[in-house]
């Protein structure tokens, strides 16, 4: 049975290439994701190797449930004060215990003056690691490559690709920029950090131990680094040196420390990889009806050949087997060039991301995990794909042998509707219980609930599509006369074929058109936000909070009339963490129409306004809350009510957020201009300053001390917004794309079949004089109609629901829905294109048909 | 067709040579054939299978190219065009009757006798179109896709299909191989009518010395080569003949 089913593949490879070509795409996907997200893991654990590896054990901050511990850069406040280093010294078997610092700031390029003025963004290049130089590559982890090592203060060392890429050589100042301003340090060497000098991208710049603490402004280090003595036991030095450091610290050894730092990043990465494999399962569920269809095809094609086998006297379930196993050789065929093809994917990729962020690529390897989910994936979706062609094959009766003709019988579509019809229901009635019920995972319902609608809506999608063939006949006639009649006829001869071509399509333009409702009606969103905003310019720091000096420097600038900042941070409420927004009352108001009750401007010290989801916990107004804080407990009076989504639970004035948190981190300072400041597109005859030139005045004074500051208008925000919400419709237009692909060859393959299947006809119509470009076109039209049926089905599902998906989100500030025209016009285009692309094959197969073996063929 | 000088002869062939393969394993179903179709008469082309019978038809019709020598079609030398020109010419002139699958499954019946002149976006002839569905008894079925006709229905079909644009030369491959014997001498009376009243010129190809028995004229084809003509035939002459052919 194998060996026949083997030479069936064997003897008409032809018909399961593009088929196989399907798997493969929507296995590669998966093995791509698989191999690249392995190699950036691999690639981030020889950094964490480099940065903890070299001490014996590390001294740090004891992990706090509520810190973000991912980000290796962030610059921790310091915990260990000199004398806790040297306690730490003194432990039997340490020889070396080494206080670190890391100070929050950037290495800037030595054009940093004149580049600050222009791109608002300049400054925000990839982060620096700036640290204290202890004079001992075991601590430091480096090697000097030129000049020398750090040995007094004012000096600095610059890692090896940095230094070159920032423009600076040795003997040059360079200048480093901190909350408290710019400091110029000489370079007085390079160095090479761990072995390969791999910094994912970043600038590794060590100062001395004084200027480190200066910077920082902070006399404690925040960590430190301990080498131990020829043949110590690292987890019993651990030990010790935990007993004698402060509480809030922990002592780790340096290998641990390294498996946990990427233990958390593959945490992240595995969303990565559950982001990227569910495009690879779409393209697999969209190949899935190509293999259906292409499997029902040679059934159809075969069925004398079959009739023949069942009246020798094979067996319905050997047939059905045979089916099966020839589907088991095109997944394996089909996976192992996905996997390849994956492969190059992933390499093609990490070469283009390294091209524009440097090597931060472990050795790209092709992980086991991969190999098996890609052979698993695509084996069972070719499997579950032939189940239903098969059964049908082995219900084929011996008689049919005798069978004139080998075309399908013309079965009623009423079972396909009714099951259509509830599957249809069903699916949405289950994304419903996803969107507004209360379960945990609702993705699981709505991604449920999502794949039976689709399949639902292709069984539906056959009834309209005959009744739609038959009605745009007499138009396709008067178009392209009796090319366009014929090709009418095709697809309403086979409508389950024909919906199910389409509907491949149908599935990935949805999703396309479901993005693109979302991002469109996103933008919106985000240009009435801008919109309702009455500051000219937003002040952020690209390192860390606004310095307050920097607010004074602004407001400082003739023309400027106010500024309003806003701060966030966290607070404990019930044991719970929630976020707290702090802001200016008495400005608030003139730079933003907050919607609140009652006014922002009256929220006065010791007042809170709350949001909506602390009005669900049943707090109401008038009552008094006691907030935890690093600070401490704050009781507020509850004044009023404010809400916006993502933002703050709780609204307080800064002399509370000072009682709760301090200082405020300000996130962000909305400055104002006065009235003398004319709009750059007003009409301006007096040559009066425009916002733009005001802005650049404000940004000229803080280039000097507050270089970290960036100053942007609302209509440039807005463009960055838009831009990376575009962003996101590409990449995700890209991954995609792959599924769209898919559905094309789709397209082309069922053509490929149909006219495998109408040869004879085909010569018939070319004995009685139809042209070559005849038939052509009648392919080519035949093809656009199933291509722009099936996107047109998708556009309206894919509106449907991305409209379902804003109104479900209105709480997160979407208040109605952006129809996106523009993509849907630009799709049905794409579409009628990749129609007459998906027709070329096919086409040029029927029309270079040979007349007489065409009608002399066995039909 | 209004052509003002009629030609005498509908098609022609002149020293035809048709090679199949290379090598060893080349056949020459045509060996220097000289034929000339006569306009308004009907000629049957027999001869035992392999004799290239059905060849002769396929490079008179223009649908296969011949490997030596030259053929016309209301003298068009079809021979040296292109491919397209030869679909020109077969959309033109020429009319098709095969053996089986002669209709196109998606249509029905009066679509499938216009698709000459759907093709050639020309306009039906009415008049003409209800005389020959008249002639042909397929009034009731006009609108009957091909799966729901007979076979005798479906074949009448297709010389309708043949007559409807009044082609200078119908071919005829077997036109009554499939059908039973009625049928079969149904169909061949209307073809022979078609000659008489309508002035059609007809080339068939059989191998039933009763199908070629309607024929004006039968040519008997051996070994690629015309090896003998037979005027005004009966059924028994024909057999006698195709009998000392070793048949």
């Amino acid at each position: 049975m194998f060996r026949l089913a083997l030479k069936s593949v064997k003897h008409s490879p032809k018909r399961l290439i593009l088929t196989a070509f399907a798997v493969a795409l929507g296995v590669s996907l998966v093995a791509a994701t698989q191999v690249f997200t392995n190699s950036l893991s691999s690639g981030f654990s020889d950094l964490f190797e480099d940065i903890y590896a070299g001490s014996d054990v590390i001294v740090e901050e004891a992990p706090d449930a509520d810190e973000d511990e991912g980000d290796p850069f962030a610059a921790a406040e310091g915990i260990l004060s000199s004398d806790d280093v040297d306690a730490i010294g003194a432990v039997e078997g340490v020889e070396i215990a080494a206080g670190g610092l890391q100070v929050a700031g950037a290495v800037l390029g030595p054009d940093y003056a004149e580049s600050a003025g222009g791109d608002p963004f300049a400054n925000a290049g990839p982060p620096s690691q700036i640290v204290n130089w202890y004079g001992d590559p075991r601590v430091d982890q480096a090697t000097v490559i030129d000049g020398r090592g750090v040995e007094s203060d004012g000096e600095v060392v610059l890692d090896v690709d940095s230094a070159p890429t920032l423009g600076y050589e040795i003997g040059d100042d360079v200048a480093i920029a901190t909350e408290t301003g710019v400091s110029l340090f000489e370079l007085v060497g390079t160095v090479r950090f761990g072995d390969e000098n791999n910094l994912q991208g970043a600038t590794l710049a060590y100062v001395s131990d004084a200027d480190a603490h200066t910077l920082a402004d902070d006399p404690n280090y925040s960590s430190a680094a301990v080498i131990a003595a020829e043949g110590e036991d690292l987890d019993r030095l651990a030990g010790r040196i935990g007993d004698v450091i402060p509480e809030g610290t922990r002592a780790i050894t340096g290998e641990d420390k390294a498996a946990e730092q990427t233990e958390q990043l593959d945490d992240v990465l595995q969303y990565v990889d559950i982001f990227a494999i569910a495009f690879g399962l779409i393209a697999l569920f969209v190949g899935a009806y190509i293999i259906v269809n292409t499997f029902r095809i040679i059934v159809t094609q075969r069925t004398r050949e079959f009739g023949l086998m069942r009246a020798i006297g094979v067996t319905g379930s050997q047939i059905r087997r045979m089916i099966l196993l020839e589907a088991v050789v095109i997944a394996f065929v089909a996976s192992t060039l996905g996997i390849i093809m994956g492969y190059l994917l992933a390499l093609g990729f990490a070469g283009l991301v390294t091209l524009f962020s440097g090597d931060i690529f472990g050795t790209l390897t092709l992980p086991l995990d991969a190999v098996l989910w890609s052979y698993a994936l695509g084996t069972a979706v070719t499997m579950i794909a032939a189940i239903m062609p098969a059964i049908h094959a082995s219900r084929i009766a011996p008689m049919e042998a005798l069978r004139e003709s080998a075309t399908s019988g013309k079965k009623p579509l009423k079972v396909r509707n009714i099951v259509g019809s509830a599957m249809f229901l069903v699916g949405a009635g289950v994304i419903s219980i996803g969107l507004f019920g209360d379960f945990e995972r609702p993705y699981i319902y709505v991604g449920a609930g999502a794949v039976t609608l689709v399949i639902g809506a292709t069984l539906l999608s056959a009834q309209i599509l005959s009744p739609l063939a038959g009605a745009m006949r007499p138009v396709l006639s008067r178009w392209f006369r009796v090319d366009g009649k014929l090709a009418a006829n095709n697809i309403q001869r086979e409508p389950r074929r024909s919906s199910n071509t389409a509907a491949a399509l149908m599935i990935g333009v949805m999703l396309l058109a479901l993005v693109a409702t979302f991002t469109e009606s996103l933008k919106t969103v985000v240009t009435e936000e801008f919109a309702s905003t009455q500051a000219d310019v937003f002040a952020t720091s690209s390192q860390g909070a606004m310095p307050p000096g920097a607010i004074d420097a602004i407001e400082g600038v003739d023309g400027v009339e106010l500024t309003s900042s806003i701060g966030f941070s966290q607070a404990q409420y019930d044991d719970m963490a929630y976020s707290v927004a702090v802001l200016e009352p008495e400005t608030a108001s003139e730079v933003f129409e907050y919607q609140s009750e009652p006014s922002v401007d009256e929220l006065g010290p010791g007042q809170t306004y709350i949001d909506a989801n602390i009005q669900d916990l049943g707090v109401e107004v008038g009552e008094e809350i006691t907030l935890t804080s690093p600070e401490g407990d704050v009781t507020l009076e509850v004044a009023g009510t404010l809400s916006r989504e993502g933002e703050g639970n709780f609204w307080v004035d800064f002399a509370t957020g000072e009682d709760l948190f301090g200082e405020v981190p300000i996130v962000q300072t909305m400055v104002v201009f006065d009235d003398s400041i004319v709009a750059d597109d007003a009409d301006n005859p007096d040559g009066a300053t425009t916002v733009s030139e005001q802005t650049e005045a404000v940004q000229a004074v803080l280039t000097d001390d507050y270089p970290l500051v960036i100053l942007a208008q609302p209509g440039q925000l807005e463009q960055l917004a838009n831009t990376f919400i575009d962003l996101l419709l590409g990449v995700i237009s890209a991954l995609l794309g792959s599924a769209l692909v898919i559905a094309l060859l789709g397209v082309a393959n069922t053509l490929l079949l149909s006219v495998t299947e109408r040869t004879r006809e085909i010569g018939l119509l070319r004995a009685v004089g139809l042209k070559r470009s005849s038939v052509w076109r009648m392919i080519t039209v035949e093809s656009m109609v199933m291509a722009i049926f099936g996107t047109v089905l998708g556009m309206i599902l894919g509106v449907a629901l991305g409209s379902a998906l804003v109104l479900s989100l209105a709480d997160f500030g979407f208040d109605g829905v952006t129809i996106p025209w523009i993509w849907l016009a630009f799709y049905t285009i794409a579409a009628a294109v990749a129609g007459v692309l998906a027709a070329i094959w096919p086409a040029w197969r029927a029309s270079r048909l040979n007349i007489l073996a065409a009608i002399a063929a066995d039909g | 067709m209004t052509t003002t000088e009629v030609p005498a002869l509908a098609a022609t062939m002149r020293d035809g040579f048709k090679d199949y393969g290379t090598g060893e394993a080349a056949v020459r179903a045509l060996d220097g054939i000289n034929v000339d179709i006569a306009r308004s008469e009907f000629t049957a082309i027999m001869g035992p299978s392999g004799s290239g019978k059905s060849t002769l038809l396929h490079t008179l019709a223009g649908l296969d190219g011949l490997s030596a020598g030259s053929s016309t079609i209301a003298d068009t030398t079809i021979t040296s065009l292109s491919e397209a020109q030869i679909t020109e010419v077969r959309r033109k002139y020429i009319g098709f009757v095969f053996q089986s699958f002669n209709l196109i499954p998606s249509l029905n019946a009066r679509e499938n006798i216009t698709l000459p002149l759907d093709i050639s976006g020309t306009k039906v002839d009415p008049e003409w179109f209800d005389n020959i569905i008249g002639i042909l008894g397929l009034g009731e079925r006009l609108t009957h896709l091909p799966a729901e006709l007979s076979g005798g229905q479906q074949q009448r079909v297709a010389v309708a299909r043949a007559l409807v644009a009044r082609p200078e030369i119908i071919f005829a491959d077997e036109p009554s191989g499939n059908l039973d014997s009625k049928s079969g001498s149904e169909l061949l009376a209307f073809m022979q009518s078609a000659v008489k009243d309508f002035g059609q010129t007809i080339v068939m190809v059989t191998h039933d010395p009763t199908a070629a028995a309607y024929a004006d004229r039968i040519l008997f084809l051996e070994d690629g080569q015309i090896v003998d003509e037979m005027r005004e035939p009966t059924a028994d002459r024909v057999l006698d003949r195709m009998k000392q052919m070793g048949h």
